[in-house]
């Protein structure tokens, strides 16, 4: 899913603050936990609270789109309201409000959420990681299913650089070495010997913009 | 925070009527009494005590005192009180499965009533029970939360079989046959499936298992397994989910009323009705209100918000340790999400008006002072603004 964390208030307090009714839209899509009615009510409530302090008198309206960075849902949904909102300001990864800008061309919008990445969400943990980078050229059935694109700091296709210690990254010792962790799975899974095969440098023209599957 | 030592433990047993007897370590839930003996005494271990008074409503030498709902101020209020009814009916009530009197008449059939509540009936002796009808109720309903989803565990149990003791004897009496009567009740979770997104979160969150998530979408609950602690209703991110007489609606309906008849600072409490018993008298701090939660788990941030915008000067949450939770440690769960809460509303400069408690009823006065202390922070912020 696709990793993101709501920006400062103040930011987006600021961001809004040249508009008056706002949609506030929420998508209830790969976000864990979805930024769906609960967010889009509490970020309304905590800015009408932050707004008082202020002297700023917002008209929220609430919606959520079941997926925003689907234009036919994301249509479908905001159309009742746009005719009557000075902008929006939307719950959804990057995707989102680029979707309602190109819906809506005459409507501003304005991201509530920092987009991170695409990641693992482990639950337990209560953390979530950095897991795929939509390199357009996936090598995971090479490497035990650990992507060293993303996961190796270096982004190395043939580890591992010799760097670690003690399975940690050199350059960030809280992060797991991510060719040790392909070097686990391999074992496991009796295919060490995919590690002596030699890996080319990557096409990285194969990354693409568009695609119509 | 403050010393153990000078606490006053909210249950004693007193050695000089102690009979030894034991009935109250055979009941006690939580095996916090057990017999020395070497030295021939009953010990309380009041770190394991939950304070739901099983033990001194069994005692047959009257030699526990608790410090809440004890038979003398229980029928003390029910004196004082009835003279404020219509009617001869007295409803003793499971704060777990009865938070709405208005649902709890209906489900006995009866307008106008006597309520008195309790953190379980199970603190209601045999002899309380005829004490009441000899203050002249002519009708006892009692309604106790289902034997499986009684919090103390015991307490529903033991009051079904003291009912029908007592119902026979009463008959012989000449009372009739029903005089006592007794109805179980569990308030559960309750699902808009044309809500829900099938997100999954509830069958995370859940301690139960009761969620399911289908393959073809959305969710199913397993009611029998369900608790009613409320922490997938006060999670969910669709606002599918709501907890039968916690609802979304009604606590939010409650919160005006509520802070309007307040005298500032205006602390709003939503507390675990098993982390701190409410006086029988209800709030007496002209400062203070309080909702009762089934658990804090069903704390949620949106009432946190909305009582912050109706004019409350500061919301508290009032839980119980991880370790006492009745509810498989919601409660540290429940920690979180206010954690959460209070980040936000730290960065509008609101972090010091929600507080958060983790406190027991197993010492006299720990929770108000919890509260008292949060009231004086408000209050200093109240000044500190004005100057």
């Amino acid at each position: 899913m696709i990793v993101t964390v709501l920006k400062p208030l103040d930011e987006i307090l600021d961001s809004i603050s040249p508009y008056k009714k706002i949609l506030i839209a929420g998508c209830d899509g790969c976000t864990q936990p979805p930024r769906g009615m609960r967010e889009v009510k509490t970020l309304k409530q905590l800015l009408e609270l932050a707004g008082k302090l202020k002297n700023k008198k917002f008209e929220f309206k609430l919606t959520s789109v079941v997926k925003q960075c689907d234009s036919v849902l994301t249509k479908s949904t905001i159309k009742p309201y746009a005719d009557d909102i000075d902008a929006v300001l939307s719950l959804a990864c990057g995707a989102g409000p680029q979707t309602v800008a190109e819906v809506f061309p005459a409507l501003p919008v304005i991201p509530a959420q920092n987009s991170h990445f695409v990641g693992i969400d482990d639950r337990e943990g209560g953390t979530m990681f950095d897991s795929c980078s939509s390199c357009g050229d996936c090598v995971l059935a090479l490497t035990g299913a650990v992507c060293p694109i993303t996961r190796c700091a270096k982004g190395l296709l043939n580890g591992a650089c010799g760097g670690a210690r003690e399975g940690k990254c050199e350059l960030d010792p809280e992060r797991d070495c991510a060719w040790e962790l392909i070097y686990n799975r391999l074992e496991k899974l009796g295919q060490l010997d995919r590690l002596k095969e030699f890996r080319p440098p990557r096409n990285y023209q194969k990354k693409a913009w568009k695609v119509a599957p | 925070m403050t010393q153990v030592a000078e606490a006053k433990p909210a249950v004693n047993i007193n050695e000089d009527y102690c009979s030894r007897c034991s009935i109250c370590g055979s009941l006690c839930p939580y095996d916090a009494i057990t017999r020395d003996h070497e030295n021939d005494k009953i010990i309380l271990d009041i770190e394991k005590c939950q304070v739901c008074g099983i033990c001194a409503s069994a005692c047959p030498a009257r030699a526990i005192d608790t410090i809440y709902y004890d038979r003398d101020s229980l029928l003390n209020y029910l004196r004082k009180v009835k003279p404020n009814y219509k009617s001869d009916t007295l409803v003793v009530m499971c704060k777990g499965s009865a938070p709405d009197f208005s649902q709890v008449g209906k489900l006995f059939g009866v307008k106008d009533f006597v309520p008195l509540s309790v953190p379980c009936v199970g603190c209601i002796s045999e002899e309380l029970l005829l004490a009441m009808l000899a203050e002249g109720m002519e009708k006892i309903d009692i309604l106790a939360c289902d034997e499986d989803y009684c919090r103390f565990h015991r307490g529903s149990p033991l009051t079904g079989r003291r009912v029908m003791a007592l119902n026979r004897m009463l008959a012989q009496l000449g009372y009739g046959k029903d005089a006592i009567t007794m109805k179980r009740n569990s308030l559960k979770v309750k699902v808009d499936k044309d809500l829900c997104i099938a997100c999954g979160n509830c069958v995370f969150y859940c301690p139960y298992d009761a969620p399911k998530l289908e393959s073809e979408g959305g969710i199913s609950f397993d009611l029998d397994a369900c608790r009613g602690c409320g922490l997938c209703v006060s999670l969910c991110p669709a606002f599918a989910l709501d907890l039968e007489n916690w609802e979304r609606d009604r606590i939010s309906s409650m919160l005006p009323q509520l802070i309007g008849e307040m005298k500032p600072p205006k602390v709003l409490v939503f507390r675990c009705q098993w982390a701190l018993y409410p006086p029988l008298n209800g709030d007496v701090s002209p400062n203070v209100r309080t909702i009762d939660l089934p658990c804090s788990g069903r704390v949620e941030a949106i009432h946190v918000l909305e009582a912050l915008q109706n004019g409350a000067d500061g919301v508290m949450v009032i839980a119980c340790s991880e370790d006492d939770c009745k509810q498989e440690g919601v409660s540290a769960k429940a920690e979180h999400v206010v954690a959460k809460i209070k980040g936000q509303l730290e960065q509008i400069g609101l972090g010091e008006r929600l507080g958060f408690g983790s406190v027991s009823p197993r010492y006299e006065g720990k929770a108000e002072e919890a509260i008292l202390q949060f009231r004086q922070q408000i209050e200093a912020i109240g000044k500190k603004g004005k100057s």
